[in-house]
């Protein structure tokens, strides 16, 4: 008999899938804002994920930064670019088979493992704490080494989207 | 656990980001109006000086013990290697000079400094995740950087080539870690070696293959190889050689480390008769389609650089096999192959550069325009020349014993020498990879050039480098010794860690063939010749 957190689970699981598959490979649109709107299903959902492992900081992370702000970015971008719908593409058929399957071969082994996967004895270490003060604790202590590299990486990705959009001086 | 203490172990790496922080305020804030010249001078000497620094730093660094649980390893092998990386990115910015692909010397410098720095934490990261944050902080400057020509446009499309398919491997090796982290419960290499054993799941060979695809793309292995040649052609020379070079090492590295250290019960055997699964028939796999695909599609170029790119190719399917063999001895001679290939393909990317700036043709170099070299700057040719046939494996060339050591290794691995098969691939396709090296050289002494043969205009620090460079493909190739005992006693950490040595058995017959040659390898499996114990992790059950 599953519990209530295991329909959950499936339930997020499947809206996860089902948005992030209308997001990229929608038959019924192909304009680019109904595309970023399924993304933000997708990243809610994915929130929904988060709570149910008690990651309630990465959860409120998710839907604030990702699905807000990051998202209103996206959609300003499409709007002031004035993208129409994409064209549709002729596809490559020995590529689509290759691709395809690359894709079988996969997902067949996805499956094998999924039938033959015996219950995990130890659910892999202690579980982590998700809320805000033990997962600030771990980044500013343990973890200090990766965050701070993490500020970085963001240093580049900004010298590198200022000096791509920026119009060549002659 | 004590800041100071981090920033102790980190300074070599700190010395860098102020480098490149220092660079860009330079360039930005003072040197606004100067002339193109002097800014590219002014920014190259502040790398200089920030790299001299950082070598100096980790040359007088103690090594420290596993750092914090694991996070962190410091030992004289990645010192070694982090001053070579920084030696290789100084030498990306002196090639820089002077050459016309971007009016921003000041972000060049400062992402390239910045991308070493991403490689010098993935050589001495030591879990899962560091290494990760690493690998993007290697990877996200380098996609930046191939698109910093921005009058043509096949650097804009290499750039998003690389981006794309760089992040879709990514993506594939963080959900092959993610798995590794869930079977596990641990994510430092003793925690995993400790857990992870072949057969108990099924899951594991999935988090294998994906992880191994995300590696695969990282160093261009066959058939996850696409984005490399037109990477190399459309990328500022430069950044290519760069590419080629140091990114190669610390991939590599790191590729071989979370294998041999962080995976060793789940190996596997690829021998001819007997195989198992495991990573190691899969990076066989890998191995066998990039020495053939590599060494046959080269043949076909008629650009230098995609030429080079498809021999980096076959390069990687060489490197592969002393990752397979999974033994101590096979690190050893990996590190010395990727050291010495990439000095070697850097410098050879070194004469690229200033023919493409001679040729000044809207489509780049193309094989035709090292016509007659040999007339036009003898010294350049002969650079090109130890350059070429090192690339090739001709003795007494570094590259010779850079294959020379791994086919030793590989063939020693298997038990009653099963992995005999691969080694004997590789020696064919190395004698079809002749083929084009030869074509290279025909074009530079043979034929001759159209029309009067002008000098090539060298400028002093560009023809110091490359003739350094030739130099140390020449001293690493007389003097084996020196290069490779610095590899082979103090992979302690993998011994740790429990890799799996197999007990030599072609050792004996290559000594009979040339004990001078062979006496480091064995002293290397000499110190391995005992099992290691598996160190029971206490810090897991914690």
């Amino acid at each position: 008999m599953p519990t209530l957190p295991d329909l959950l689970f499936y339930a997020l699981a499947g809206f996860t899938l089902l948005f992030g598959f209308l997001c990229v490979a929608n038959p019924f649109s192909r304009n680019p804002v109904t595309s970023a709107m399924f993304l933000v299903l997708t990243i809610i959902s994915m929130a929904g994920l988060f709570v149910l492992l008690q990651a309630f900081f990465l959860a409120a992370v998710q839907v604030l930064v990702y699905a807000g702000a990051v998202m209103v970015l996206f959609l300003f971008v499409i709007m002031l670019l004035d993208i129409k719908e994409e064209e549709r593409r002729r596809l490559n058929k020995a590529a689509l088979g290759i691709g395809g399957v690359a894709v079988l071969a996969i997902a067949g082994l996805l499956v094998r493992a999924l039938v033959q996967a015996t219950p995990l004895a130890s659910a892999a270490g202690q579980r982590a704490e998700g809320s805000t003060k033990p997962l600030g604790r771990l980044l500013f202590t343990e973890y200090l080494l990766p965050f701070e590299i993490l500020s970085v990486l963001l240093l580049v990705a900004m010298v590198g989207v200022i000096l791509l959009s920026k119009k060549e001086m002659k | 656990m004590n800041y100071m203490e981090l920033l102790g172990a980190l300074a070599p790496e700190a010395i860098v980001v102020l480098t490149a922080l220092v660079a860009l305020a330079v360039d930005l804030l003072v040197l606004r109006q100067a002339p193109q010249n002097a800014r590219q001078v002014v920014a190259v000497s502040i790398t200089a000086v920030g790299i001299l620094a950082a070598i100096i730093a980790l040359s007088v660094a103690a090594p420290s013990p596993p750092w914090m649980d694991g996070l962190l390893i410091n030992h004289s092998t990645t010192a070694f290697l982090k001053q070579t990386l920084l030696v290789l990115a100084l030498v990306a910015g002196i090639l820089s000079i002077q050459s016309r692909f971007t009016q921003h010397t000041g972000e060049y410098v400062t992402l390239l400094l910045l991308s070493t720095v991403g490689m010098m934490l993935l050589v001495s990261s030591d879990n899962l995740l560091l290494m990760f944050v690493a690998l993007e902080l290697t990877s996200l400057p380098l996609y930046v950087l191939t698109a910093f020509n921005k009058e043509s446009p096949s650097s804009s499309e290499a750039s998003l080539k690389y981006f794309l398919i760089g992040s879709l491997s990514a993506a594939c090796l963080l959900f092959g870690i993610s798995l590794l982290y869930g079977l596990s419960g641990g994510i430092t290499w003793t925690q995993l070696a400790t857990t992870l054993r072949a057969g108990s799941e099924p899951i594991v060979y999935l988090a294998l293959i994906l992880t191994l695809i995300g590696f695969a793309f990282k160093v261009a292995a066959a058939p996850f190889h696409l984005w490399a040649p037109d990477v190399y052609q459309g990328a500022p020379t430069p950044v290519a050689a760069f590419i080629a070079s140091g990114s190669k090492i610390a991939s590599f590295y790191m590729f071989a480390r979370i294998f041999m250290a962080a995976l060793p019960g789940t190996a596997g055997s690829a021998a001819w008769s007997g195989a198992t699964p495991g990573w190691v028939p899969l990076v066989a796999a890998l191995a066998v389609v990039s020495m053939i695909l590599g060494n046959v599609a080269a043949i076909a170029q008629r650009s230098v650089k995609r030429l080079l790119a498809y021999s980096a190719i076959g390069h990687a399917g060489y490197a592969l096999l002393a990752i397979l063999s999974n033994t101590e001895q096979g690190m050893g001679s990996l590190l010395y192959y990727v050291v010495t290939y990439a000095v070697t393909a850097m410098g050879a990317f070194a004469v690229v550069n200033v023919i493409e700036r001679d040729v000044q043709a809207p489509n780049g170099e193309s094989l035709t325009d090292f016509a007659g070299l040999s007339r036009r700057s003898p010294l350049l040719s002969l650079c090109l020349l130890v350059f070429v046939l090192s690339l090739a494996g001709i003795p007494p060339l570094a590259g010779f014993f850079g294959k020379f050591y791994i086919f030793i290794a590989t063939a020693q691995s298997g038990t009653s020498q099963g992995l005999i098969w691969l080694v004997m691939l590789a020696i064919g396709t190395s004698a079809i990879s002749l083929y084009y090296y030869l074509q290279i050289l025909k074009q530079v002494y043979v034929v001759e050039s159209v029309g009067q043969p002008t000098p090539v205009q060298l400028r002093p620090a560009e023809s110091a480098c490359i003739v350094a460079m030739a130099c140390t493909v020449l001293i690493l190739g007389c003097a084996p010794n020196w290069l490779i005992n610095r590899f082979s006693p103090n992979s302690t950490e993998v011994r740790r860690a429990g890799v799996i040595t197999k007990p030599s058995t072609t050792l004996e017959l290559a000594a009979e063939i040339h004990p001078r040659i062979t006496a480091p390898l064995g002293t290397a499996t000499g110190l391995v010749q005992k099992r290691p114990q598996f160190e029971t992790t206490t810090a897991n059950a914690q």
